[in-house]
């Protein structure tokens, strides 16, 4: 399916606009909230961009508050965590940007350098309006009038998501002009300091922190940054309060977020979902021997385990990964983990940014261990130097990358066990070694700069 | 030189670590411009070398607090407690015991910033950092002021060797600070290192911290579906 093709307005969707006609009440008080069908950020006929018309007509016009603050205690009230993959309530950062003295700058984060997730893509895609009335709520909410929208580097994407701030600008209802940013193609692009390093006009690469980015990030000024479905979220609560967004998910983890599903048949998609939802409802398990949860920063879970498990940090922090940026695979029984995890860790050591010892001494040396532990009969010290140092990068570098990468080699470690022993062996369930894990081309990498 | 008797044996204490002291501030210099330039020690995996630099430097305040609690205590020599941290406050050779104190100043500073260096801006910790040359500048200055000690023997051969030492790796650093590898392809760089292009396997050969051999190549490079455009989602 392509998205040129042309099908009338407005197209059919299910949520928010059936219940809930016209301009929306003042924000907090959700008495006209609709249901909590979902999905709410996504119309199900996605092969139409929701262009500002039709927009309108199904949210009205983004409700703005009249001043800066009131937005805050709305958004604590819903308990909204920020989508982007590290789940920090969505207040805390705001109060931090609107408590600062200095004029704060607010940038919507689209880098999404992660190679298996599309979720941010599609949300920017389908519902641009969302994100950029979440992006000046936000801005309203800290009282700036800084705002920029930092994107993954696609012509098209990029393209249409001008004409979108165009459309608004026109029609006047926004409070300030939003930028689109163009993100360099790295895995690290979307981090926070390298996104203000990017915007500042630097290469897109992390910093240390302290300072934080919401201290001094873009040009010194302190930073908000939300991932983009993030905003779209704050769109929403604002419009139907925050009783409607914990309509769906769990009381400790409420409302629903955006997932990029990888099937064992190599589909994949992007789909909305609880948080709390059985990640057997998410994927087909048969035939799947062990499912990565949170990208290529996350972990593996085998199969059964994860039968068990739902959508929520509560579950997977216990076996040892985390929800992320919501991106779920699974892997085929006839696929070897170690050879998919020795390729991604080879990708995410090259994707350092070469400015901490740890990360690029480190990274490649794990990366070319677990490489011989995906070879037949691998030198059985491998394992024991990795697992070494891996304990020599993790919580080294200035940002998280050496500890997510450790995390992801540990995890394939643990859960492949049997697959070591194979190839220790001479065997292996997958001697073809046909890849399924995506992977940007090695040229493209070669050719992607970092500003 | 006389015999070391109970009266002259906390002078003598404080001689001695003072001594020590500048060999170890002169390593701790020495490692801190290896650990810059991303060196190593022959033989010794990397983190050894920032791990010796840091223990030294905690070994080298041990000895500088015995050398000045020494030299305070005893009675040859008076000098006022104040004179540790305020230079220029000494009554005995007040210009040379300054000069200790500034170098105790410093390097007090670098070991606290050091320590809270997680929660601080790596700005002003590294800015901080550039005064340890000045500490160990004020460091031999004193050395050679204060004392007779270096001016002859196997302790003027010594003060001579760790200037030269520290001259040169200044020397070092200043002359390779052009030659880096670009930080985009540092990484690249150690994995090319790590797998040499399709080398038969040999099994058996000693092994030292380069790593496990591996074989190039035995994992397929980047995948079929590539960056996908938002078009391509269903």
């Amino acid at each position: 399916m392509t998205y040129g093709t042309t099908v009338p307005y407005p197209a059919p969707y299910p949520g928010p606009q059936d219940s809930y006609p016209g301009h929306p009440g003042p924000a907090g008080t959700g008495t006209e909230a609709p249901g909590r069908d979902l999905p709410r950020l996504l119309p199900v006929h996605r092969a139409v961009p929701v262009d500002l018309r039709t927009h309108l007509s199904r949210y009205g016009a983004p409700p703005y508050l009249g001043s800066p603050g009131k937005l805050i205690p709305v958004l604590k009230a819903a308990g909204l965590t920020g989508r982007g993959g590290a789940a920090f309530p969505v207040y805390r950062k705001l109060q931090a940007v609107a408590d600062a003295r200095t004029r704060p700058v607010v940038i919507g984060n689209g880098a999404e350098g992660e190679p298996a997730s599309d979720k941010d893509k599609s949300l920017l895609w389908i519902s641009p309006h969302l994100v950029l009335d979440g992006l000046q709520l936000a801005a309203e909410a800290v009282g700036s009038q800084a705002v920029a929208l930092y994107v993954h580097r696609n012509a098209r994407l990029q393209e249409r998501l001008r004409a979108a701030v165009a459309e608004r600008a026109a029609a006047q209802i926004d409070l300030a002009p939003v930028e689109i940013i163009d993100a360099p193609p790295r895995f690290l692009a979307g981090e926070e300091s390298a996104l203000a390093a990017r915007i500042s006009g630097q290469p897109a690469m992390p910093r240390f922190k302290p300072p934080r980015v919401f201290e001094q990030g873009v040009v010194g000024r302190p930073t908000l940054v939300h991932n983009v479905e993030t905003l779209a979220h704050m769109g929403l609560i604002a419009r139907y309060g925050p009783a409607w967004f914990r309509s769906a998910g769990t009381r400790d983890e409420p409302g629903s977020m955006l997932c990029t599903l990888h099937q064992s048949d190599g589909g994949r998609d992007v789909v909305e979902t609880e948080l709390g939802t059985p990640l057997r409802d998410l994927l087909r398990l048969d035939g799947t021997q062990a499912v990565l949860s949170g990208g290529y920063h996350g972990a593996w879970l085998p199969a059964a385990d994860a039968a068990r498990m739902t959508l929520s940090n509560e579950d997977l922090q216990a076996a040892g990964a985390f929800v992320g940026a919501g991106v779920l695979v699974a892997l085929p029984a006839d696929r070897c983990g170690i050879a998919e995890t020795a390729r991604v860790a080879r990708y995410l050591a090259l994707e350092s940014a070469g400015q901490c010892g740890p990360c690029f001494n480190g990274l490649p040396r794990i990366a070319a261990a677990l490489d011989e532990v995906a070879s037949p009969r691998p030198d059985p010290r491998a394992v024991t130097d990795m697992i070494r140092w891996a304990g020599l990068v993790e919580g080294r570098g200035a940002c998280h990358h050496p500890d997510g990468t450790t995390r992801f080699v540990r995890s394939a470690l643990h859960v492949f066990r049997e697959e070591i022993r194979n190839h220790s062996a001479g065997r292996c369930v997958d001697p073809g070694r046909q890849p399924f894990l995506p992977l940007p081309a090695d040229a493209a990498l070669d050719a992607a700069d970092w500003s | 030189m006389n015999g070391i008797t109970q009266s002259t044996a906390l002078w003598y204490a404080s001689r001695a670590t003072g001594v020590v002291s500048l060999l170890l501030l002169t390593a701790v210099v020495l490692l801190g411009v290896l650990v810059n330039r991303q060196g190593r020690l022959p033989g010794l995996p990397r983190f050894v070398v920032t791990g010796l630099h840091r223990n030294l430097s905690l070994l080298g305040v041990a000895f500088v607090a015995i050398h000045v609690i020494t030299a305070i205590l005893d009675p040859y020599v008076t000098i006022r407690i104040v004179a540790i941290v305020i230079p220029f406050a000494s009554a005995y050779k007040a210009f040379w015991i300054g000069l200790g104190a500034i170098s105790l100043d410093v390097v007090l500073a670098l070991i606290l910033t050091s320590l809270a260096r997680a929660r601080m801006s790596r700005r002003l910790w590294r800015s901080l950092h550039w005064l340890s040359y000045l500490a160990w500048v004020s460091a031999l200055v004193h050395s050679l002021g204060s004392s007779n000690d270096l001016h002859s023997g196997l302790l003027l051969y010594m003060a001579i060797a760790c200037t030269l030492a520290v001259i040169a790796a200044v020397a070092w650093r200043v002359t390779h600070a052009g030659r880096d590898i670009p930080r985009e392809e540092r990484a690249a760089a150690t994995l090319a290192m790590m797998s040499p292009a399709r080398a038969p396997r040999t099994r058996g050969t000693p092994r030292g911290d380069a790593g496990p051999r591996v074989q190039g190549g035995s994992v397929p490079r980047g995948s079929a579906p590539g960056d996908r455009a938002p078009e391509n989602v269903r």
